[in-house]
């Protein structure tokens, strides 16, 4: 009987911490995979605008290739989101 | 609330073992913009039948600007003036529709944007992937265009297959991740921590910004993924 009992208890704490690190898994996913290609969208920000400042005049294609190239980047971040919601929703 | 975040309405038509699945909100917002944009196209184009020397009328002018603003930004992509006459429809309705279904989701009761389904994005972008096939095949013939695939080396044909897959892979969960995440932002926002004008401001920036954005970026790859195969 009370060796059941310590069997339910145990496996109880063991699935609250499986509990815990899923939670813990997708928030640092989130932030560290937030983190990381922010720097990298700040990047290509800070050169588009330094080209811009240096030849107005090719302002256009140099905004459309930005964009393009965030987007590009996004996805990474975009991946974390999707394995974040996999994590809390899914397993 | 939690329980209702991934919750949808789901219609089952069992066939035989397998069953179809229908994502009813989802259908009925997209055949609403599709009804929409049809009307709004016809109903356009019955405002253009003028002579050349009137004064170019409300409707005239509205679409003269929109064409000519893809035609700037979507069809300054493409590499040659021929390839972009052909495809610019083609990719100017993509982005209407993906900017129109992106902007439907600020219609409350509709269930979020039709985009925050996975099966939409993914459709789209299955039809950008064997559109791009059929244009470059139609260049360079189709056997040119499968022997193209095979270089420079016969033994990278697999990696070509998987760069395939991953860009449509990408291409799709762009689109679906990034209106998933603002509607997963509304959703809290506007449940659990500040109902009032928050949420307002989001759905600006989330639906109707952000939605924007992420429609010109869904066409703009679609033009270089094309563009690319193309000149491969």
């Amino acid at each position: 009987m009370l060796q059941n009992v310590q069997d339910v208890a145990s496996q109880a704490a063991q699935s609250a911490q499986v509990l815990g690190f899923k939670y813990l898994g997708a928030a640092l996913c989130m932030a560290i995979g937030g983190m990381v290609p922010a720097f990298g969208e700040a990047q290509i920000v800070i050169r588009a605008i330094d080209g811009m400042a240096r030849q107005p005049e090719i302002e256009g294609a140099l905004f459309r290739a930005m964009i393009v190239g965030q987007s590009i980047l996004e996805t990474i971040a975009i991946y974390c989101l999707i394995v974040s919601i996999i994590l809390l929703l899914v397993v | 609330m939690d329980e209702h975040l991934g919750e949808r309405l789901v219609l089952n038509v069992p066939l035989g073992s397998l069953s179809l699945r229908f994502n009813l909100m989802t259908m009925i917002a997209s055949w609403v913009v599709m009804v929409l944009l049809i009307v709004l196209a016809l109903s356009l184009r019955r405002g253009l039948r003028q002579t050349i020397e009137e004064k170019p009328n409300r409707a005239q002018a509205m679409v003269d600007a929109v064409v000519g603003l893809l035609q700037s930004q979507l069809g300054a992509g493409f590499s040659s003036e021929r390839l972009a006459r052909e495809l610019l429809p083609f990719v100017g309705t993509l982005f209407l529709f993906v900017l129109f279904l992106n902007w439907i989701s600020v219609v409350p009761y509709l269930g979020g944007a039709p985009t925050e389904d996975l099966n939409i994005p993914i459709s789209l972008a299955v039809m950008v992937l064997v559109m791009s096939h059929v244009v470059a095949s139609r260049v360079h013939g189709v056997g040119g265009h499968v022997r193209g695939l095979f270089k420079p080396f016969a033994f990278l044909f697999p990696l070509h297959l998987l760069a395939e897959l991953g860009r449509t892979t990408s291409h799709s969960f762009r689109l679906f991740g990034n209106l998933f995440g603002g509607g997963i932002l509304i959703a809290v926002f506007s449940t659990a921590l500040v109902p009032l004008v928050v949420p307002v401001g989001l759905n600006l920036f989330f639906g109707l910004f952000a939605g924007l954005i992420q429609a010109f970026v869904f066409a703009m790859l679609a033009v270089i993924y094309i563009n690319n195969l193309v000149n491969e």
